[in-house]
């Protein structure tokens, strides 16, 4: 009996995914861990470029005073250990961890947090500025003795110091020349030698070869010890082979080649992949439920006001009878293959800490679409299968997409079928993603199926989306006012929230705010994928999280052990 | 060929090849210019605006479209090809380096597709029988095969079986390695890509080289040779097979050419970086500075090999010689 509960409890123990190593999985220290990448670091200064290459390299060259864990979406101390707030959440008193180097064995102080927020705050290079600004001015910073750091907002910040973790330090002994020199830009280009690229992360820089491969090997003067006081990271060297085809890709990990991809995997690869799964070649980790597709039309009055269609367009009764036409329990299973679940928001489930399970739904019912219609005078008037309005406007539209991907062409289609059966027509037009993306920003094209990222968990750090200012309010980008009366209430629930100290409140404010944009529906989500990750058997440590860099964020962590295996 | 004819009629090939290279490298420049998107789509959906007109004006693209040809015109006079937006290096130094490892795995293709070809054309052309037609059979496959099934084909046999590396240049632990084993990783790593690009070859110059001779074969010089005396195999080594080149030398020129510039497909699958992988992921990038300069670098391998094709075939043959002293 005593048995059977200690193995129950082990059990118990095992089945988590909080980070903790499964009573299985053993760590050997040393060893070499081969990855790939499927586009170059175009350089590597983070605060400069915030391409996928440079940021996955930046979370592993670099430190930041505090990290926002991948799995948990908590807030963990990193280089800070500890940190006190005051009640106004305006000043935060930092504490830098003692004794950390950087990886040429200089010693990191509160001078180097203060340049490298300085530097992120005042570059004109800097791609993360508005990260460092409250209430319209930066954050103020300073910095009383060597070991500690005061931050001061202009105004309350809802995500208050998780703003912290998209800022990597930068050693100022290394960089301070440039500064001064205004050649920040430049510094740390993809040409500067490997042991000029100083860091407190887990790994250095030993050789960028372009077009083949990135070397990075321990840092021998890392910080961070496993809970066993063991010094980490465990891995001796990470190697990112540059492999842009995913197909390719997949097959070097088949073959026991790398032992990781850099990415969730497609919808199309998972039978596959579980199959090699059960002969024990590799191992499928479910990431999460990522962002959500989503189907919208150009709402811009000042580009398609003229438009007769447009009349009826921007009427969310409208939209809400594409809402109703679509099936989506069966878009789920055609587009992404099974693997997604059916959503009516933005904020997809696998964003546990802001997704809001109670919006408006609009289930499939195609009789209660075709009376939606109906009440803003649409009807299939001469019978040629499409509705009109009473001047004989068609609801007919080009719906673009962006080319090559499986599910979006696969998506498209089965739109074009769903809204066909209640009168509207979509003429699909896969394009190039570059000429989809310009066509979007000049609001050149009807309606738009594509998946938007978003670069922040926190509705806070997604401002540029939630407000009508943003660049990525898609239906109708940075207004100058707001164009309708809902984008007005939604420009105030966010600016509330986003300054709200008090999380049960923000929480009940971003609720609202997810309301008023599922009511409005001026962009239709469907399903949200499913995700999953692939990894060799031999990597141990592997804590999965749904954003970028889904495995590779707990490098410090992971180990490897025995030879790779071919299938 | 008088020596004086030939210089005359290869500084014209060069002055050709001078306008070829211009013209392909300005055309790659504007269309990519005028094509739908540009660079700024790199910045991702939601760039702000600030951020996408300072890289426009970055790359010239805020200037009408000639005035950004003429001020890249004018610094690739001085040798300055601009800077990559995706790689941020001197557009120069990335393509004359993808330029040698398309080179590397050019050479090794085509020699081996020289080689097979050639020989296994003799051998269908000049005789019948089960293997002849097995060769034939099998050619016929490989130039159907479009070289993206090829080359995944390939990578996956070499995924299944270890054969060889399932692609890239070099291991990843090449970077401790002395030059001596360096070079050793790249040649262990030549056989998949290599294999991808020449089978199709092969198999193009096996059905030349077999029609070729079987033509050949039924000319009255051969018949007149075997009534003297010569031999089989002298009359087909000594006197079919150099009259049988003439047809493929014509077309060897266009294939060096085309190999040098860069196969993008088996480049892209096999990971090698190569030109051709170079150009089409600037391509995808709307990297404009970048695509200009590996038009202008395959242009310059195109013009090369057409140019070695043709004086291969001026040396093979006389009525060519005498048209261009003509």
């Amino acid at each position: 009996m005593v048995l059977l509960l200690v193995g129950g409890f082990r059990l118990w123990r095992s089945s988590g995914t909080s980070g903790k190593r499964s009573a299985t999985e053993s760590v050997q220290r040393g060893g070499e861990l081969i990855g790939s990448l499927r586009v170059e670091p175009r350089t590597f200064n983070r605060i400069v470029s915030r391409d996928q290459g440079t940021d996955l390299l930046n979370t592993l060259l670099q430190g930041r005073l505090v990290r926002i864990n991948r799995a948990t979406f908590e807030l963990e101390p990193w280089l800070a250990e500890s940190w006190e707030s005051t009640p106004d959440g305006l000043t935060h008193t930092l504490h830098l961890k003692p004794g950390v180097r950087w990886s040429d064995g200089q010693p990191f102080t509160s001078a180097d947090v203060l340049f490298s927020l300085q530097t992120a705050e005042r570059e004109k290079a800097s791609v993360l500025a508005s990260a460092l600004v409250s209430g319209g001015k930066p954050v103020d910073v300073s910095a009383p003795d060597p070991n500690t750091v005061v931050l001061v907002f202009a105004a309350p910040s809802g995500p208050g110091l998780r703003v912290l973790d998209q800022i990597p330090m930068l050693p100022r002994h290394k960089l301070q020349t440039a500064v001064a020199a205004g050649e920040f830009g430049a510094a740390w280009n993809t040409k500067t030698p490997p042991a000029d690229v100083v860091g407190t992360g887990p790994f250095v820089l030993r050789e960028y070869q372009p077009g083949q491969r990135v070397v990075l090997d321990r840092n021998p003067h890392y910080w961070r010890t496993a809970p066993d006081g063991a010094a980490l990271p465990y891995l001796d060297r990470i190697v990112l082979e540059i492999v842009p085809d995913q197909n390719a890709e997949l097959l070097r990990l088949q073959s026991g080649a790398t032992d990781l991809t850099q990415d969730a995997l497609r919808p199309e690869d998972y039978v596959s992949m579980r199959r090699l799964q059960e002969r024990g070649v590799v191992k499928l980790v479910e990431l999460g439920v990522a962002e959500a597709d989503a189907l919208w039309f150009c709402l811009k009055p000042e580009v398609k006001g003229k438009d007769p269609r447009f009349a009826f367009v921007q009427r969310k009764e409208f939209r809400q009878a594409i809402s109703h036409a679509v099936d989506r329990e069966a878009f789920a299973q055609t587009v992404f293959l099974g693997e997604a679940v059916p959503v009516w928001g933005p904020v997809p489930p696998g964003n546990r800490q802001w997704f809001s399970p109670n919006l408006p739904r609009y289930p499939f019912d195609v009789t209660r679409a075709k009376a939606l219609l109906k009440e803003i005078g649409l009807e299939d008037r001469n019978g040629n299968g499409i509705v009109e309005d009473a001047a004989g406007t068609e609801a007919r539209f080009s719906l673009i997409t962006q080319r090559g991907l499986g599910w979006s062409e696969r998506g498209t289609t089965v739109l074009r079928e769903a809204v066909a059966a209640v009168g509207i027509a979509f003429d699909v037009a896969p394009l190039e993603y570059g000429a989809m993306i310009e066509r979007m920003l000049a609001c050149n094209y009807d309606a738009i199926f594509m998946r938007p990222l978003t670069t922040d968990m926190d509705p806070a750090g997604n401002l540029d989306f939630w407000l009508s200012s943003g660049s990525a309010h898609y239906w109708n980008l940075q207004q100058a006012t707001p164009a309708t009366d809902w984008e007005r209430q939604l420009d105030a629930l966010t600016s509330e929230q986003a300054a709200t100290l008090d999380q049960e409140r923000r929480h009940a404010i971003f609720n609202d705010a997810q309301r008023l944009l599922a009511e409005n529906l001026p962009a239709i989500h469907f399903a949200a994928p499913r995700t999953y990750g692939a990894h060799s058997a031999r990597l141990v440590g592997v804590v999965p999280g749904v954003q970028r860099p889904p495995i590779l964020w707990n490098a410090d962590s992971l180990s490897v052990s025995g030879p790779r295996q071919r299938p | 060929m008088p020596m004086p004819a030939m210089a005359g009629w290869i500084a014209r090939r060069v002055l050709l090849a001078a306008l070829l290279v211009v013209g392909a490298s300005s055309a790659a420049l504007m269309l990519t210019r005028l094509a739908p998107g540009d660079i700024s789509g790199q910045l991702g959906p939601f760039a702000k605006a600030d951020e996408v007109a300072a890289l426009r004006a970055r790359f010239d693209l805020d200037r009408p479209a000639p005035m950004q040809w003429a001020l890249w015109a004018g610094r690739a006079a001085r040798f300055d090809f601009g800077t990559s937006f995706l790689y941020n290096r001197p557009v120069g130094e990335m393509v004359g380096q993808a330029a040698v490892n398309t080179a590397i795995l050019a050479t090794a293709a085509l020699f081996l597709a020289t080689v097979v070809g050639l020989s296994l054309g003799v051998l269908t052309g000049y005789g019948g029988g089960a293997v002849p037609a097995v060769i034939r059979a099998a050619s016929l496959l490989l130039v159907s095969l479009p070289p993206l099934l090829m080359s995944l084909l390939l990578v996956f046999v070499a995924a299944r079986t270890g054969w060889f590396p399932a692609g890239g240049m070099s291991s990843a632990s090449a970077v401790d390695l002395a030059w001596g084993d360096w070079l050793a990783d790249v040649l262990r790593h030549l056989p998949l890509p290599t294999l991808a690009l020449a089978l199709p070859l092969a198999a193009t110059l096996e059905r030349l080289q077999s029609q070729a001779i079987a033509e050949v074969l039924r000319q009255p010089f051969l018949v007149a040779a075997a009534a003297r005396g010569v031999g089989a195999e002298r009359a087909l080594w000594r006197h079919a097979w150099p009259a049988s080149l003439r047809p493929i030398c014509a077309v060897y020129g266009m294939m060096i050419g085309a190999l040098l510039s860069g196969s993008f497909v088996v480049e892209y699958i096999t990971a090698w970086p190569g030109l051709g992988r170079l150009m089409y992921e600037a391509l995808r990038a709307r990297d404009i500075y970048l695509v200009a300069g590996c038009a202008a670098t395959g242009a310059v391998f195109l013009a090369i090999g057409t140019l070695l094709g043709d004086v291969l075939l001026a040396a093979l043959d006389p009525r060519v010689r005498e048209g261009l002293e003509a």
